[in-house]
């Protein structure tokens, strides 16, 4: 199918991008680990209160990671004036964003791969496959708000300031189910069930909501 | 039906003129010159024409399509040579010819076709970063042609072209309708019998045979 | 609306918010366990109403302008979304005031404030990305955008939190039946506020239409004069 062809072609071309440069994921790695090594010295963290600071901990991390993935995701385009040759090609504007979205997510999610284990390190939570579930869930979600915006952003003047305030609000419902997915899995009354279907749900919603806002992004 | 019918086609970034009802007809076949000085509006017209902007005011018709409604559809047929190329420098010259195969749903037996005929059958696997200027340009030239268009529209080709380059646009040219804007006079009066020239945002004159009115 | 016309409703929409005020002060009686410090509640809330309805047209606007390019709803998206934002701020600044002598705090992160405070931050946000962007059709495009995810975004934060809330139990809104005459003087001023919201977006919109229009004025070399070439 022609969008998924477009789609995977742009997702396949970004990652190719960044293994050869490798400048994007090593410094993100770096940062989210360097995160929780600051709130170890931040906080007061014992067996008891790791609960409660986990969770706040990895989402503050991966929210401004995913900042900087999605920021990057379109501004490199912008530079060299290649996200217009794309969109010369007639290819839909749906099938651009979500390469670009499905790019971001999978550098975000490379991330993860190292935080997670980093937070059963420092703060000794399980890794359990719901929260690996949960995490990934948000990611998507996530990624498709984050590339929205980021490719509205990447046209405008003072971009770096405007995309956390216009992305974080709408990343608030992500991170509250994330949270209670960490702390779920760190022995918290409740399952993660709800956490995973809260997650599901938005993803559904914002996908689609996305999807169809592409065009009014991506397209004069 | 003529290949584009452009009628009172003006645009204005915020307050500032940029175009004045300019009037255009290139029938098909037609090589069409755009000349003028520096922000005489060229680049202004060719993104219109190629569907890259949508003026403020106008009509405009490409090959017999309304060419503000049916943008993608017309993207599909044509080529636009922007000025800056728009190639991924981290990528090679094939892959980045790869990767608009795949958007453009063409045939990769197509590359090294265009490759050969621009002449960079031997820098295939170079990334784009360490090719000179002349090749870059050259290359975008052979990504345009990928799809087979029936349209180019190309904004100062003649910007960094070296000998080759000037070459292979002639021989891209052929049987194709273009829209060119230069500046370079011996690449117009070589490729275009037909001539527009701007001057602040208006059609000064138009003619065959290129004769720049000083 | 002619000038003359908004003037008069401009007057009008004040009288009734005096009248309001009178209401609120005279007529409604004060509160058994709150005592006059209730009496925020009137405004407070009418205005929280009164920014959702402005909302709700930046919402009708976007849509309207994204599918029919009709500038219009453009304008009147632009007009909400500041007379909201200023309702907004009211509701948020009236809250802590009231909340302060009442539970002893100025801010608790229960859903209905988190997704107030949101909703600022977002339509904030909306009127940066118009000043910031292009002016014109990227202006307004991504405007609606953001007016359009702002306006989904808000109720999905208010029912993760409260989800949320459910889990990890805070302080409790305290909330009285309200009698007749309190709930008679809560009516007429949300009323009233209502009024004043829809002055104000009309101001608001003939301004819109004349910073449009104007600076074009100036420049289009009046179509009327065609020879060009």
């Amino acid at each position: 199918m022609r969008t998924a062809r477009i789609a995977f072609a742009i997702a396949r071309k970004d990652l190719v991008s960044e293994w050869r440069s490798r400048e994007m994921v090593p410094a993100l790695a770096q940062f989210v680990v360097l995160a929780l090594v600051i709130a170890n010295f931040g906080f007061q963290i014992d067996a008891k209160s790791a609960p409660s600071i986990a969770p706040g901990v990895l989402w503050l991390a991966l929210v401004f990671a995913g900042i900087v993935a999605f920021g990057r995701a379109f501004t490199s385009e912008r530079e060299q004036n290649t996200l217009e040759a794309v969109m010369m090609t007639g290819a839909p504007p749906s099938a651009v964003f979500a390469g670009k979205a499905i790019g971001a997510a999978a550098v975000l999610i490379v991330c993860e791969a190292v935080l997670l284990p980093a937070l059963t390190l420092f703060f000794g939570t399980p890794l359990s496959p719901g929260l690996v579930v949960a995490v990934v869930l948000a990611t998507v979600g996530m990624s498709a708000l984050g590339c929205v915006f980021a490719a509205m952003v990447a046209q405008m003047r003072a971009r770096e300031l405007l995309l956390p305030l216009l992305v974080i609000p709408l990343w608030i419902p992500f991170i509250v189910a994330g949270g209670q997915a960490v702390q779920v899995a760190m022995g918290a009354n409740g399952t993660i069930d709800e956490a995973l279907r809260l997650l599901l749900v938005l993803d559904i919603l914002f996908v689609v909501l996305t999807s169809l806002a592409a065009r009014f992004v991506l397209d004069d | 039906m003529s290949a584009i019918v452009a009628e009172g086609i003006s645009h204005w970034f915020g307050s500032e003129p940029a175009l004045d009802s300019v009037d255009l007809v290139v029938e098909r076949g037609d090589h069409v010159a755009v000349l003028g000085e520096n922000g005489a509006g060229k680049t202004t017209l060719l993104r219109i024409l190629a569907t890259a902007l949508r003026p403020s005011a106008g009509r405009l018709e490409i090959m017999g399509l309304d060419a503000l409604k049916e943008r993608a559809r017309l993207r599909t047929r044509m080529a636009f040579v922007a000025h800056t190329p728009g190639l991924y420098p981290a990528l090679t010259a094939e892959e980045n010819l790869a990767f608009h195969c795949s958007l453009r749903g063409v045939d990769r037996a197509r590359i090294p076709e265009v490759l050969g005929m621009a002449g960079l059958a031997n820098v295939a696997q170079r990334r784009v970063s360490e090719l000179s200027r002349g090749m870059q340009q050259r290359l975008a030239i052979a990504r345009a042609v990928l799809h087979e268009p029936l349209l180019m529209i190309l904004d100062e080709p003649d910007a960094s072209l070296d000998a080759e380059g000037a070459d292979l646009l002639a021989e891209v040219l052929k049987n194709r309708t273009a829209v060119i804007a230069t500046h370079n006079q011996a690449l117009a009066t070589r490729l275009c019998p037909r001539t527009l020239t701007l001057r602040k945002g208006r059609v000064l004159g138009a003619g065959s045979r290129l004769r720049i009115v000083q | 609306m002619t000038r003359k016309r908004l003037e008069i409703a401009a007057a009008g929409a004040l009288a009734l918010m005096l009248l309001a005020g009178g209401a609120i002060f005279l007529y409604a009686p004060t509160d058994a366990l709150q005592g006059q410090v209730q009496r925020i509640f009137y405004l407070h809330v009418s205005a929280a109403i009164a920014a959702f309805a402005c909302f709700a047209v930046v919402l009708g606007g976007g849509v309207a302008y994204l599918w029919k390019e009709n500038l219009t709803a453009d304008r009147l998206a632009r007009a909400a979304a500041l007379v909201g934002l200023v309702l907004t701020t009211v509701t948020l600044v009236m809250g802590m005031e009231w909340a302060k002598p009442v539970w002893g705090v100025y801010w608790t992160w229960d859903a209905r404030l988190t997704s107030t405070l949101v909703l600022w931050i977002i339509y904030a946000g909306y009127l940066l990305v118009r000043r910031l962007a292009t002016p014109g059709r990227q202006a307004a495009r991504f405007a609606a955008v953001v007016g359009i995810f702002g306006f989904a975004d808000v109720p999905v934060v208010y029912f993760s939190v409260q989800w949320w809330s459910t889990l990890h139990p805070g302080p409790v809104l305290v909330n009285d039946a309200l009698p007749p005459e309190m709930l008679a003087t809560f009516l007429f001023t949300m009323l009233c506020t209502l009024v004043l919201a829809a002055v104000m977006v009309a101001i608001r919109y003939r301004i819109e239409v004349l910073l449009d229009t104007q600076p074009m004025a100036q420049v289009v070399p009046s179509s009327a004069v065609t020879s060009q070439s």
